[in-house]
C-alpha cells in the first residue's frame, strides 16, 4: 500500500477514534431509551405536537437558548433543584423526542425545564413576552412586539386580549397575541419534566 | 521526496522562489483574505449591537432580524465562518505553498470557491435572521448551505493536500503537520455533525453530544491548528532563529490530534449524560496539559534574545501576543472542565470572555500577524502607516485585556451567587450590568481597531502606500502602477 | 446489534493500527531524526537564518544595522 495513504488514514484515526467514542457509542447507549407510564396511565415525556410543536420551532428560530437552557443538574452541584428549577436532575430520557435538544449553555435568564409547573398561567407569560419588565422587574429580556398586534377596541373586548395590570398602555386599543405568541406560549407551558423517572430515586 | 508521490515523472528542475510561490497565491489569497476583513469590520458590528442590547434590552426590539436571540448567532457565524475560517484558509494554503516550496495549486477553483463561500455566508446569515437558524450552536446555518461550504472545503482539501504531494522539501516542517491535520479533519467535522444532527439520525441528547464534540473541535481541530502553524512558521522567520526544540513542537503536534478530540463535552458537565461521556471529556481537556505546555515552553525559548524585535516588526507583535494567549487560553479551559470549577463557571459570562480568549486573543492576532506580514509580499506594496498598525494593535490588545478581565471576573461572580439559592435571580442578572458595560466599551475598542486595520488593508489594495522597499529578497513585483 | 460493535470495534482497531503505521512510518523516514536540520529546513540562502525578514514600514532594518 502506498506509505502516503498511511500517513492519511494515522492523521484522520484520532478524529474517527474520537467520532466513534463521543457520537457512536453515546448513539448506542441510548438509542433504545423508550417513555415511562406514570400513575394516570401517561406515557412520559409527551410527545410534543401541534401548538407545542409549533411554539418550539418558535422557540429555536427566536433564539431563546441563547440565554435560557433547559437542564437541571444534580442536587450538590450547583443550586437548579434549591432554586426551585425541577424537583429532580434532567436525564437522557426527557430528551428522547427532540431532534436536537436546546439544552442551552447560558443562564442570563432562568433554567426553563419546568417553566410550565412554575408558572402554568398562559396570560402571565402572553405579558411577560411583550412587556417582560411589566412582570419581572429589572430583566434584561428583549420585548417581544412582533408578536403581537395592536386592534381598536370595539364593543366587546376580544378574550385573548392582553390585561395590564395598569390598564392598556393606549386607550382604545388592544393587544393581541399572534398565532406565533399563543404557539410559543403553548410550548413554554408545556415545559414540565417533574414526572419521576427510574433512574432518579426520588 | 519521491516516498509519497511514486510518479517518477514529477520534473526535477529547481523549485520556484519565495517571490514566485508568493505571486502564485495573489488572486485567490487575495478574495479570501479581502472577504474576511469584510466579515471582520460587520461582525464587529453585530457584536456590539449583541453587547448593547444585553444592558439595554429595549434596542431596536421592533425588527424580527434584530432581534438579540439572532443577532447573537449572526454575529458568532459571521466571525467564524466569514473572519476566522476565511483568513485562516488564506493563511493556510500560503503556508502550505511556501513549506511545500511549490505554487499554489487549482487557483481558478480557489477563486471561485471564495465567491461560493461568501454567497453561502449571507444565505446562511439571511436565513438566522429571518428565523429560519438551527438554535444548534455553531451549526447554526441550516443544512442546505452547510453542503455549500462543504464543497469550498473540498477545493480547499484538494489544492492543500496536492501541495503536501507535490512538496520539494524533504522534511515535514512542524507547520505542515498541523495544516494536514486541519484540512483533513474540519471538513469531516463539519460534514459529520451538520448531517448528523439537522437530518435527525442522531436524536436526544446524543445530538448535544455531537454538537459539542463538532463546536469544541472547531477550536481544537481547525482554528488551533492554523493559528499554531502560522506561529511555528512566522515566529522563526521574522526573528531569523529556528525553533528552539523541534521535538517538543512534534510532540505537541501529536498529543494535540490524540486528545483534543475527546475535550468537547466538557460543555455537558451536569447535563442529561451519560456520566462517562463527560468524564471522557474532563480526561481530554486535562491531558491537553501535555501539547500546551509543550507549545509554550517551545515558543518562549525560541523567543528569547529576540523580545526586542517585538518593536521593529508588526507581525511579532500579533504573533507572540497569539501565542502567549493560546498557552493562557488552553490552560484556563483545562481548569474550567474540573467539575469544582465548572460548576460556578458554566451557564455564565465568564464561558464567553474565555471563548474570546480563544478565538480573538489567540486565533485572530495570529491571522492579524500573517496579514501583516503576507499582504506586501502578495501585493509587493508596503503599509501605509506604522502609526496605524500600531494603533491596531494597541486597541486590539487593549480591548481584548478589557474584555477578558471584567467579564470573567464578572462571570465568576455571577456564577458564585447562581450557586447560592439564597439569592434572588432577578438580583444576579441586574448585578451583571456594570461588567456589560465594561464589555460594551471593549468591544468597541477592538472594533476601533478593526476599523484601522480594514483601512489599512484597502489603501494597501489601492496602492496608496507605495512600493515595497527593495530590501526585502521575497518581495514580488508590484501590481500594477504604484503611487511612489 | 452485536454485529453493529463488531464493526465499530473493527473500524476502531483499523484506525489504530493506522495511526501506529504512521508514527513507524515517521520514524523509519527520518521525519523523527535530524531534528536541528529539521527546524532550519524553512531556511536558505535566500533568507539565511540570523536574518530577520518583517519590519515596521519606513523603518527599515538595514538602516538601523
Amino acid at each position: 500500500m502506498n506509505r502516503a495513504l498511511w500517513l492519511y488514514l494515522g492523521v484522520f484515526a484520532t478524529v474517527i477514534a474520537s467520532f466513534l467514542g463521543l457520537v457512536q457509542l453515546p448513539d448506542h447507549q441510548l438509542r433504545g431509551l423508550e417513555p415511562v407510564r406514570d400513575e394516570s396511565g401517561v406515557d412520559r415525556p409527551l410527545r410534543p405536537e401541534g401548538g407545542v410543536l409549533a411554539g418550539r420551532q418558535e422557540y429555536i428560530g427566536l433564539g431563546c437558548l441563547y440565554c435560557h437552557s433547559q437542564q437541571v443538574r444534580p442536587d450538590g452541584f450547583g443550586a437548579d433543584i434549591a432554586r426551585g428549577w425541577g424537583i429532580r436532575r434532567s436525564v437522557a430520557r426527557d430528551h428522547i423526542w427532540d431532534p436536537p435538544p436546546v439544552l442551552g449553555s447560558m443562564r442570563t435568564g432562568p433554567d426553563l425545564t419546568n417553566i410550565g409547573a412554575r408558572q402554568p398561567s398562559a396570560a402571565w407569560h402572553l405579558l411577560h413576552l411583550y412587556r417582560p419588565r411589566l412582570t419581572s422587574p429589572g430583566s434584561i429580556m428583549p420585548e417581544y412586539p412582533f408578536l403581537f398586534t395592536q386592534q381598536r377596541l370595539e364593543l366587546e373586548r376580544p378574550a385573548d386580549a392582553l390585561s395590564f395590570p395598569s390598564g392598556d398602555p393606549r386607550p382604545g386599543w388592544v393587544t393581541l397575541p399572534t398565532y406565533r405568541a399563543k404557539d410559543l406560549v403553548a410550548y413554554l407551558v408545556s415545559l414540565d419534566h417533574s414526572y419521576p423517572v427510574p433512574e432518579v430515586r426520588p | 521526496m519521491s516516498e509519497l508521490m511514486p510518479s517518477a515523472a514529477e520534473p526535477q528542475n529547481e523549485p520556484p522562489t519565495r517571490a514566485e510561490i508568493d505571486r502564485s497565491c495573489r488572486g485567490p489569497l487575495l478574495v479570501f483574505i479581502a472577504s474576511a476583513v469584510f466579515w471582520l469590520v460587520i461582525g464587529s458590528l453585530w457584536a456590539i449591537l449583541a453587547a448593547v442590547k444585553m444592558h439595554t434590552p429595549g434596542l431596536l426590539t421592533s425588527w424580527e432580524p434584530l432581534t438579540f436571540g439572532r443577532v447573537r448567532p449572526v454575529h458568532l457565524n459571521m466571525t467564524i465562518y466569514g473572519w476566522a475560517s476565511m483568513s485562516g484558509i488564506a493563511t493556510l494554503l500560503w503556508l502550505q505553498a511556501r513549506l511545500a516550496r511549490t505554487r499554489l495549486p487549482l487557483p481558478n477553483l480557489l477563486i471561485a470557491g471564495g465567491v461560493v463561500w461568501n454567497l453561502a455566508l449571507v444565505a446562511g446569515l439571511v436565513e438566522i435572521s429571518l428565523g429560519h437558524g438551527t438554535s444548534v450552536e455553531w451549526i447554526e446555518i441550516p443544512l442546505f448551505w452547510a453542503l455549500v461550504f462543504a464543497s469550498v472545503f473540498a477545493v480547499v482539501m484538494a489544492s492543500s493536500l496536492t501541495m503536501f504531494a507535490r512538496r520539494k522539501v524533504a522534511h515535514v516542517y512542524v507547520s505542515q503537520w498541523y495544516l494536514f491535520g486541519a484540512v483533513l479533519w474540519f471538513p469531516f467535522l463539519y460534514l459529520m455533525a451538520n448531517t448528523l444532527i439537522h437530518t435527525g439520525l442522531t436524536r436526544g441528547v446524543t445530538a448535544a453530544a455531537t454538537n459539542w464534540w463538532f463546536a469544541h473541535n472547531v477550536l481544537g481541530l481547525w482554528l488551533t491548528p492554523i493559528g499554531l502553524a502560522t506561529i511555528y512558521y512566522l515566529i522563526p522567520k521574522v526573528i531569523g532563529a529556528p525553533i528552539h526544540s523541534y521535538h517538543l513542537s512534534l510532540l505537541g503536534f501529536w498529543s494535540l490530534a490524540l486528545f483534543y478530540n475527546w475535550a468537547g463535552t466538557h460543555h455537558l458537565i451536569g447535563g442529561p449524560l451519560p456520566a462517562w461521556l463527560v468524564t471522557v471529556g474532563i480526561v481530554g481537556s486535562l491531558m491537553m496539559f501535555v501539547p500546551v505546555i509543550t507549545v509554550g515552553i517551545n515558543h518562549h525559548m525560541t523567543m528569547v534574545g529576540h523580545f526586542r524585535r517585538l518593536k521593529d516588526s508588526p507581525t511579532l507583535r500579533f504573533i507572540v501576543f497569539s501565542g502567549m494567549s493560546y498557552t493562557a487560553v488552553s490552560l484556563q479551559g483545562s481548569l474550567t472542565s474540573l467539575r469544582s470549577v465548572n460548576e460556578v463557571n458554566h451557564f455564565t459570562h465568564y464561558t464567553i470572555a474565555h471563548a474570546h480568549l480563544g478565538v480573538y486573543s489567540f486565533f485572530s492576532m495570529a491571522m492579524f500577524g500573517a496579514l501583516y506580514y503576507l499582504l506586501p509580499r502578495l501585493t509587493g506594496r508596503e503599509w501605509a502607516s506604522a502609526r496605524l498598525i500600531k494603533l491596531h494593535f494597541w486597541a486590539s490588545a487593549g480591548g481584548l485585556a478589557l474584555y477578558w478581565g471584567p467579564l470573567t471576573i464578572g462571570g465568576w461572580l455571577q456564577g458564585l451567587r447562581m450557586n447560592n439559592p439564597d439569592v434572588p435571580f432577578l438580583e444576579i442578572m441586574t448585578d451583571t450590568l456594570p461588567w456589560l458595560w465594561g464589555r460594551t466599551a471593549a468591544g468597541t475598542l477592538m472594533t476601533l481597531g478593526h476599523v484601522v486595520f480594514a483601512w489599512l488593508v484597502v489603501t494597501m489594495l489601492r496602492g496608496s502606500g507605495g512600493a515595497r522597499p527593495a530590501s526585502f529578497a521575497a518581495a514580488t513585483s508590484p501590481i500594477g502602477e504604484v503611487k511612489q | 446489534m452485536t454485529l453493529v460493535y463488531g464493526i465499530v470495534w473493527i473500524v476502531m482497531a483499523a484506525f489504530a493500527v493506522s495511526a501506529v503505521a504512521a508514527l513507524v512510518w515517521a520514524i523509519q523516514h527520518g521525519q523523527m531524526e535530524r531534528f536541528a536540520s529539521a527546524a532550519r529546513s524553512i531556511f536558505d540562502e535566500e533568507e539565511p537564518v540570523g536574518r530577520p525578514t518583517d519590519a515596521f514600514p519606513t523603518s527599515g532594518l538595514e538602516r538601523r544595522s
